[in-house]
């Protein structure tokens, strides 16, 4: 416990006393125990990662980053519609114990592509929210008006799977809650102040940086690849050829990701035009959205049985192509 | 659909085809445009689609669409842009309008998806100033405006041909001071005093379901058409008034609704006439993400394949006996 604040002397200690309360996890500047009831991740570069328990020493090597969590639960409150906002959904959610069927664990690889220096409940909530909203207005989770006890069954077992796939964690409930926004004074605001935002992007989510979302790309899809691989295709040809030419493009995609040049430079020694970059992020978040696509999309494919694939597959054709068009985009530096 | 045709005005009277064509992408730009040979109005052509397209939620990068008008626009003219965003919405499919679409409007915030105004244009065109935002084409709010309105449909069955849908629109604009009585802050434009009566008895029993919905709205209700008999309208009513006060979950589509009510301050929905022909009638206007609404005393009344047609078209069905989750 005391190597805990000899060597970090230039960081502040972390605040592990928030764990499991309004921190969801933590990255832990130097080694040492796991705090009681928390579970260790260690994470090289590469984005593999190790689980340490509570009460267990961790020691990230050279180029490894710590992190522990607290498994929960937590509850948040999500907005599904940005034009509905006095009607919300009240999620509880816990990261579960690991499944010993996969050799990584989804949480896992969040903390190692995603999480900075903490991951706060209210930060985490907002992320669920924006993939909530955006497969919402995609149509592939349906909560339409007056919403009746099927539906609400089948968008429970879809947003239950997104969120698994997506984020690692288990949905422990979800109910529809009255939310405290007051809409009459939102749009007195809206009098002085227009809002100049698109409707499509969801407004809580900032715009993330290049290297963030280059980095999820480079860390997430090798993994995306490996879980198309496994999908459980039926019997035939066709689906089998198609998947396999996803997997050769996946694999293109993922070359060209782990290649790509530098934001600020043009050429080598020769700086790229400010505005220029803005587009070079801006391409990136975009393949990084391409990539929120296709982990939604491996959640669709565990609940489609063999009847749906092919409607998945032509989905993940979609979804592939838009991940080339813009990587090749961010790739390009000066366009003709 | 490969192909997709709107109609626009131009300012001297004459009327123009917007041809979009869809084709495999190959390499090439997401949106090619030409007019009579004018490189500018074609660029300008390509921004006004490419900026219309950041309002959209899916993305698909494996098309391109040629659009062409077949006749050039006097030069500074932009009455067509609105022609020209929805024949390229129209033939990838994000928004059906059926055939004989004519539409005329401009902005300068296609990127918001609203839309400032329009010059000319005949009366059963999609005018642009009437519109006000792309969203509303589903009857949804636009999520910028300070004045909130939403649309939904209702089948008016009068015996035959004239058969149609009709909308209802409810605006919603916050009060400065609570409101003594809720029905004298209900406006009807255009409407019999029976008729005002009547809308404004079921918004205010509806909103005291709400709980929270009293005293705060000023409110204004149009109707597509003003002279129609019958209750039906009710559920329409209802459900434009909770889509507009952010109060009920947001479909892809429109809200089509038939339905009445003699306890709105219990949220019930009670049956109506007329099940058959307003199942044909629907069943032939619902289009992909459009969410019909019908009494649940209709459930085992419908026609015969009514809920897988409705399924084949891509829109969802839910009898109700009551509104809200549930």
């Amino acid at each position: 416990m005391m190597g805990l604040f000899k060597r970090g002397s230039a960081s502040p200690a972390p605040d592990i006393g928030a764990l499991g309360a309004g921190v969801l996890a933590l990255r832990m500047p130097v080694a040492g125990t796991v705090p009681p009831s928390c579970i260790g991740v260690v994470a090289d570069r590469g984005g593999r990662t190790r689980r340490a328990a509570a009460g267990q020493r961790f020691n990230p090597g050279e180029h490894e980053t710590a992190f522990c969590f607290h498994p929960g639960p937590y509850s948040v409150d999500l907005l599904p519609f940005a034009a509905a906002p006095e009607l919300g959904l009240r999620l509880a959610f816990a990261v579960d114990g690991p499944d010993p069927r996969v050799g990584q664990q989804r949480f896992d690889l969040y903390l190692a592509s995603e999480a900075g220096t903490t991951v706060e409940v209210a930060q985490f909530g907002r992320a669920i929210e924006a993939a909530v909203q955006r497969e919402l207005a995609q149509g592939v989770l349906a909560l339409p008006p007056c919403t009746t006890v099927d539906e609400w069954h089948a968008f429970r077992a879809g947003l239950n799977q997104l969120l698994y796939t997506r984020f690692g964690v288990t949905v422990d409930d979800c109910v529809p809650v009255d939310l405290d926004n007051d809409y009459a004074q939102v749009l007195r605001g809206r009098i002085e102040r227009p809002a100049d935002l698109p409707p499509a992007a969801p407004a809580s989510m900032p715009l993330a940086s290049d290297a963030h979302s280059l980095r999820r790309l480079f860390l997430e899809l090798p993994c995306v690849a490996s879980g198309l691989r496994l999908a459980v295709l039926p019997p035939g040809q066709a689906l089998f050829r198609q998947q396999q030419a996803l997997l050769q493009r996946l694999d293109a995609v993922t070359l060209d990701i782990g290649t790509m040049p530098a934001l600020e430079l043009a050429a080598p020694g020769r700086p790229l035009d400010p505005a220029r970059q803005e587009e070079r992020a801006a391409h990136s978040a975009q393949a990084a959205a391409a990539l929120d696509d296709t982990w939604a999309l491996m959640a669709r494919m565990s609940l489609a049985g063999s009847a749906g694939m092919a409607a998945i597959f032509d989905e993940a054709d979609r979804i592939v192509a838009n991940l080339e068009y813009a990587s090749a985009a961010r790739r390009i530096a000066e366009p003709s | 659909m490969n192909s997709a045709t709107c109609r626009t005005t131009f300012a001297d009277g004459s009327v123009a085809v917007v041809t979009a064509t869809r084709r495999p992408r190959a390499g090439r730009a997401d949106v090619k445009c030409s007019c009579a040979a004018d490189p500018q109005l074609a660029a300008r052509m390509q921004q006004v689609v490419r900026l219309a397209r950041h309002t959209e939620a899916r993305f698909d990068s494996r098309d391109q669409v040629v659009i062409s008008i077949d006749r050039a626009p006097a030069q500074h003219e932009r009455d067509w842009e609105l022609a020209v965003v929805l024949a390229d919405r129209m033939v990838r499919g994000v928004w059906e309008g059926g055939a004989g679409v004519h539409a005329n409007g401009w902005s300068d915030h296609w990127q918001l998806g609203r839309i400032d105004g329009h010059d000319a244009g005949p009366g059963d065109a999609i005018l642009g100033a009437a519109l006000g935002h792309l969203a509303r084409l589903n009857g949804q709010p636009d999520c910028g405006a300070s004045v909130s309105s939403a649309r939904a449909w209702f089948p008016l069955h009068s015996g035959g041909i004239n058969d149609s849908l009709c909308w209802v629109e409810v605006s919603v604009y916050p009060l400065d001071s609570p409101a003594g009585d809720e029905e004298d802050s209900i406006a009807t434009p255009g409407l019999d005093a029976a008729q005002q009566l009547a809308v404004r008895q079921v918004l205010a029993a509806a909103r005291h379901f709400d709980g929270r919905a009293l005293g705060r709205w000023r409110t204004v209700v149009r109707f597509g058409q003003g002279r129609f008999q019958g209750n039906s309208f009710e559920l329409a009513l209802v459900m434009a008034d909770r889509l507009a006060r952010g109060r009920e979950f947001v479909p892809r589509g429109r809200i089509i609704a038939s339905g009445c009510s003699g306890a709105w301050h219990a949220g019930r929905v009670d049956t109506v006439e007329g099940c058959a022909p307003k199942c044909a009638l629907v069943l032939g206007q619902a289009v992909a993400g459009d969410r019909l609404l019908l009494p649940k005393a209709w459930e085992t009344v419908l026609p015969e394949g009514f809920v897988a047609a409705v399924k084949a078209r891509g829109a969802s069905l839910a009898c109700i006996d009551r509104i809200g989750i549930m």
